[in-house]
């Protein structure tokens, strides 16, 4: 640790190259992992509320809700218990006078049942009439107000907003609750139609019919449109740019190791065991992984603070956990690269001439 | 029984018709109390006997002995602490660490081996005599080639060793330096009972030498 120190306070420029990298490593695969952990969400945050198990969509539904359409014939064949809540997801776009468009989803639900019990209101109330809806903090940001009334498509009329809820995204869309009677104008369909298909909060739950298809809930989020993909492309991205910044601190700490060597040879010719040199490789590259990592986190931190709002970027303490230890992991493999050169350093080499 | 004894050391390197014998039969004493001087022209073997004689070398036959001690039946790691407490090395080059201050030069042996080293107090005595008490808080870029080799002088010291292997130490010295570091080493020889050896090609030492050897070629002869 002495060494170490001593030898980071004495050549300033030089170490405060590899921090910065590791700083700019560092902030980049936090943005990205924010970024991808805020999609994530957007897309899946509604359902993560309702606190479900399990979904049942018809079996010609190529497991999406959204292409889900239940007959009243094959919801008769489920009973369902206080676990179970009908549901039904429409995509509209929403228009109120004076305020902008907005693309969302729409989830019909039936009071009384668990979903609708399980919502939160920040402001306003539940709906209590099918003229009526709630919908996502969102639609405050973008200007919507309570009492608003809004159209959501060419037929239905006008439905009024009577309170937020928040949290509420699907398929990065906000999302607005109303009836499943909204749902089916909303969906061209008729009454012989009962809903989209089952949520239930049970993992036992299994409707005995074939016309129905039963999936939990993580089978359900990953067959989202586009969320697996995402996800692997950002897998990717992280996995790459972590890959690269070990090679590059890696051939930093190298070119280090190499430049020292005369100095190891003395050392080494004095007596001082190579264990110590090699404590004190890895808890330099440690200092700088660990000095990059904090400045790149309060980097990352001061940038959700100047972002604007509607950017999906969130966090979560495994999702930091698991980068910091990444790249803590990556600065130790790249540090334990010159050890091998370390312990084969040769004393005789600084001495002669 | 000497402090340092070589018997019939060969060194050899290379294979086939690329081998080069360095040193050959070479047979030497260093007794404590005494400085003992090998003087040779530039390539006859000077640098190649002094690691041999401190343990970071291997010869191709021979035998070295520190004290009681066959250097031959150390494993790696013991050999280390044997040159920690044991050795002090004053290196013809690259003697000090360039990230560390002169007095962490010294902190850091403190670090490594925390006892038997100098007392501040002998340090600073030391420092005086060398004339280098004032660059303490100097790093060695900022020194002069004759300061610098005081220091590493002064390092080679601090461990408080037995033996002390000295490679070239007047290289960078003006006559005047040089009889300061030939006292010294002959005093310290004395007053402290310390096994002095120094190879050097520097005539000006001999007169501080209880012991003198030549070396030529590789073949050491008792002057
Ligand atoms: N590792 C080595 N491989 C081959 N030849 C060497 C090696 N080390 C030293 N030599 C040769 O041994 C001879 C003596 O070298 P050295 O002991 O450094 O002499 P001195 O210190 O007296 O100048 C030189 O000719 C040198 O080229
Ligand atoms: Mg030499």
């Amino acid at each position: 640790m002495f060494l170490a120190l001593k030898e980071i306070r004495h050549e300033k420029l030089r170490y405060g190259l590899i921090v910065g990298m590791v700083v700019l490593v560092s902030y980049l695969v936090f943005v990205l992992s924010g970024l991808a952990y805020g999609l994530a969400q957007q897309n899946t945050q509604a359902i993560a509320t309702w606190d479900a198990q399990k979904i049942a969509v018809t079996s010609d539904a190529n497991d999406s809700l959204a292409q889900s359409l239940m007959t009243k014939q094959t919801a008769n064949k489920v009973t369902l218990t206080k676990h179970e809540a009908y549901i039904g997801q429409a995509g509209v776009v929403a228009k109120a006078k004076g305020q902008p468009k907005l693309s969302a989803q729409f989830l019909g639900i039936n009071r009384g049942e668990f979903i609708y019990r399980k919502l939160t209101v920040t402001s306003g109330h539940k709906p209590t009439t099918s003229r009526q809806i709630l919908v996502d903090d969102s639609f405050k940001t973008n200007g919507y107000h309570l009492g608003d009334k809004v159209s959501l498509g060419a037929t239905g009329g006008k439905f009024k907003i009577v309170g937020f809820t928040h949290n509420a995204k699907l398929s990065v869309a906000p999302v607005i609750y109303g009836t499943l009677v909204t749902w089916r104008t909303l969906s061209h369909v008729t009454s012989d139609f009962k809903a989209g298909g089952i949520v239930s909060n049970r993992s036992g739950f299994k409707p005995q019919t074939s016309d129905l298809k039963t999936l939990t809930m993580s089978q359900f989020i990953n067959k989202l449109p586009g969320y697996s993909a995402q996800n692997t492309t950002f897998t990717f991205m992280i996995a790459f740019l972590m890959v690269i910044a070990m090679v590059v601190i890696a051939v930093f700490l190298y070119i280090l190791t190499m430049q020292k060597l005369p100095n190891y040879a003395v050392l080494r010719a004095q007596g001082i065991p190579a264990k110590v040199l090699v404590t004190t490789t890895i808890s330099q590259a440690l200092i700088l992984v660990v000095g990059g990592l904090v400045i790149g986190a309060a980097l990352t931190a001061a940038t959700v603070l100047v972002l604007p709002a509607g950017l999906p970027m969130s966090f979560n303490v495994p999702l930091l956990a698991g980068v910091t230890g990444g790249i803590l992991l990556t600065g130790v493999l790249g540090a334990l690269i010159p050890v091998r050169i370390i312990l084969h350093v040769d004393p005789v080499s600084v001495i002669g001439g | 029984m000497p402090a340092l004894t070589l018997a019939h050391v060969s060194k050899q390197f290379g294979h086939d018709t690329n081998q080069v014998t360095v040193l050959k039969d070479v047979n030497f004493e260093a007794e404590a109390g005494q400085v003992s001087l090998v003087i040779g022209p530039s390539g006859s073997g000077k640098s190649t006997f002094l690691t041999i004689a401190g343990g970071i070398q291997t010869p191709t036959a021979g035998e070295v002995h520190v004290q009681d001690q066959s250097l031959q039946q150390l494993a790696g790691k013991a050999r280390d602490a044997l040159r920690l407490n044991k050795i002090g090395f004053i290196l013809q080059a690259y003697n000090l660490i360039p990230y560390l201050s002169v007095q962490d030069q010294f902190t850091l042996v403190d670090r490594v081996k925390p006892r038997g080293n100098l007392t501040a107090e002998q340090l600073a005595n030391l420092l005086d005599q060398l004339g280098i008490a004032n660059l303490t808080k100097q790093y060695p870029g900022e020194l002069s080639g004759g300061q610098t080799q005081r220091v590493a002088i002064a390092r080679a010291l601090y461990q408080n060793p037995d033996i002390i292997l000295a490679d070239e130490p007047t290289a960078a010295l003006d006559s005047d330096r040089v009889k300061v570091v030939g006292q010294l080493l002959h005093d310290l020889a004395k007053q402290h009972n310390k096994a002095i050896v120094v190879v050097t090609h520097d005539l000006r030492l001999q007169e501080f030498a209880d012991k003198t050897y030549a070396i030529m070629d590789g073949r050491m002869t008792l002057a």
